[in-house]
């Protein structure tokens, strides 16, 4: 992979990790957009739409309220893509899927720990605050969105050089067996975890039963197909 | 002491500025400084009127603690901004904000979370199952931000339309009727979204793996569900990754 | 069925509340106990707004929950109770029999308080006297959303 495009996916990670909560929510975070874009970068759009979707299954089971604290999959699914592509016909999704899935998770510590800086910044301002000083207000906004910036590259970076970790260590060392197994795994955790963070966000009240009515027409959609 | 508010005040560059109302999020204030920053140009008039003390206080209070979900926010802006334009008391202002923190959080939680979001993402979700790439993901996004751009620029007019009687706002019937058919629409879709993904994905396995994937999908859900205090995706994911190394190597 | 969750947190009826816990407990009603919003149409009408219309929401004083908190356990619907601070709830226990467990959901930033969890800020005095509620027979926990891991009162005052 030349440096041209490793810097491209690392600048499209940092726009999607600013994008989750800092600036502007447009949901290119969402791994249904950061995976493909990812993977048409990469001359990849089929392994960049099947790993968006793999992990958009897993971003259903994420609800952004109030202060929980949760993994954050959009520079995860960038990452992920990069590794799956490298390891096209070895490897494949389920490498992508181990490569996302710990960047993901270092995303949502990485969210928490920029969350407590900005409230040490905040602490620090406090008296400008309360005299309302604006130009103390925009200037401790704007660095809070830059440390978000930083924060969202480090995670790009970090999943892009695990992507490589594992094609250079892993990719020949498992069996064809092996791969299938590790697609399994992959696939199989992504379809659990999207019905059950799905019905999770449904709830047990009347709106199942609408949910039940489109798996029976999703389902048969597909059987007809 | 009140100003008249302006014939346009400036609702661009607040709302512009609201797009970034979660860029310094923290666990003290969570949107409070972000909120300061979007109500900050709606009260520009008060310094021009003479008054820099009623607008240095005004942006002080405009920093405080808030939470609510980031496309409502403008709604509290707008409303707290009125407010101070019309010279409520400082302590009725804090509380028309910190009540509005609550039912916004709710209202745009349902709308959008749990709603619109979920919604136009299943239907993104669909249409790649269904083979249509990257049309498909463009749907999404468009759709998707022409009611997150009208949500938030309602709110921000809404706000300042009604100030303290803000409540009148939310009355509105399309929003009422709005959160009332997004969660059955919402649940539908991603319903019949999860089965054509479902085929999507599986496309490649073929034999013993399809079995095994429909074991590994119905355990994993099985465990998410009776587990769910404990058991999160991304820890069943990294666990059954291991387990699937470990036995490819085992298992040449 | 009865009170499935007596919560306390100072955004009483917000997103976590409505969406995070209702539709898994599938809530029918949802008790609202402030004594300032009892005496504020306006705020009851903001907090009925953000609620689902199959949710029926009751506003109610300290004095008035201690009053029907009987009726409110033998409700046929699932039911949670909000509060914005401990004294309420503490009242509401009384001496322990009353209310059997309290989710801590968010008590946020004030001066005086210290960070004890991303969503827990107490002060000295608070968490004495959560423990005091504790000693009383509470069961106290903080969870602020159903998919979170419950922490104990001990591992955090």
């Amino acid at each position: 992979m030349s440096l041209g495009l490793l810097l491209a996916l690392l600048a499209w990670g940092t726009l999607v990790g600013l994008d989750l909560v800092s600036v502007p929510q447009m949901m290119i975070a969402r791994p249904l957009v950061a995976g493909p874009i990812a993977g048409a970068m990469l001359g990849d759009v089929w392994t960049g739409l099947t790993l968006g979707v793999l992990f958009e299954l897993f971003q259903y089971e994420v609800l952004p309220v109030g202060a929980a604290r949760y993994p954050e999959y959009g520079p995860a699914t960038v990452a992920a893509v990069s590794a799956a592509h490298a390891a096209a016909g070895t490897l494949g999704l389920g490498l992508g899927a181990l490569v996302g899935l710990i960047s993901g998770m270092a995303g949502g510590v990485s969210l928490h720990v920029v969350r407590r800086l900005n409230a040490r910044a905040v602490r620090r301002a406090t008296a400008a605050l309360e005299a309302g000083d604006a130009r103390v207000l925009v200037r401790l906004h704007t660095a809070a969105i830059l440390r978000d910036a930083a924060r969202a590259a480090v995670v790009t970076a970090l999943g892009l050089g695990l992507a490589l970790l594992a094609r250079t260590y892993l990719a020949g060392t498992i069996s064809a067996r092996g791969v299938m197994l590790l697609d399994v795994a992959a696939v199989g955790s992504a379809l659990a975890v999207g019905t059950a963070g799905t019905l999770r966000l449904v709830g047990r009240g009347p709106d199942l039963r609408w949910f039940a009515a489109g798996v029976v027409g999703g389902a048969a959609v597909a059987w007809l197909r | 002491m009140s100003a008249a508010p302006r014939a346009r005040p400036a609702f661009g560059r607040s709302l512009l500025r609201l797009f970034t109302v979660q860029g310094s999020w923290n666990y003290e204030r969570m949107q409070g400084v972000g909120m300061g920053v979007a109500e900050e140009p709606l009260l520009r008039d008060l310094r021009v009127a003479g008054n820099g003390a009623a607008y240095r206080a005004a942006v002080a209070r405009g920093a405080h603690f808030f939470n609510a979900h980031p496309y409502l926010c403008g709604l509290a802006v707008g409303a707290a901004a009125r407010a101070e334009h019309e010279g409520v008391p400082p302590e009725q202002v804090e509380r028309l904000r910190t009540a509005l923190c609550g039912p916004l959080g709710s209202l745009g939680d349902r709308l959008v979370w749990a709603g619109w979001l979920p919604f136009t993402s299943g239907l993104g979700l669909i249409g790649v199952a269904l083979g249509l790439g990257f049309p498909a993901i463009l749907g999404f996004l468009v759709v998707f931000n022409a009611g997150h751009v009208a949500l938030r620029w309602w709110a921000l007019r809404a706000g300042w339309t009604h100030g303290v009687r803000v409540a009148v706002a939310l009355r509105q019937p399309v929003l009422q009727r709005a959160t009332a058919v997004l969660g059955p629409a919402m649940a539908f879709v991603v319903g019949a979204a999860l089965p054509l993904v479902a085929q999507y994905l599986s496309g490649g396995f073929l034999g013993w793996s399809r079995v095994a994937l429909a074991a590994v999908a119905a355990g994993g859900f099985a465990l998410l569900w009776w587990l769910r205090a404990r058991l999160t995706g991304v820890r069943l994911g990294l666990a059954l990754l291991a387990v699937a190394t470990l036995a490819g190597w085992l298992w040449p | 069925m009865s009170i499935a969750l007596y919560r306390i947190d100072d955004r009483l009826i917000h997103g976590q509340v409505v969406v995070g816990w209702g539709k898994p407990l599938n809530v029918g009603f949802i008790v609202l106990v402030d004594d300032a919003v009892r005496g504020s149409t306006w705020e009851q009408e903001l907090y009925r707004m953000g609620v689902p219309a199959g949710i029926e929401v009751v506003f109610a004083s300290t004095a008035e929950a201690l009053a029907c908190l009987p009726d409110w356990e033998r409700d046929a619907r699932v039911g949670l109770l909000v509060a914005g601070d401990i004294d309420t709830l503490a009242a509401l226990a009384g001496d322990g029999r009353r209310v059997p467990r309290i989710n801590l959901g968010g008590l946020h930033h004030r001066p005086g308080r210290s960070p004890r969890l991303r969503y827990v800020y107490l002060s000295d005095a608070e968490a004495a006297q959560l423990k005091a509620l504790a000693a009383r027979g509470v069961e106290i926990t903080a969870q602020d959303v159903p998919t979170a891991r419950p922490v104990p009162l001990e591992d955090f005052t």
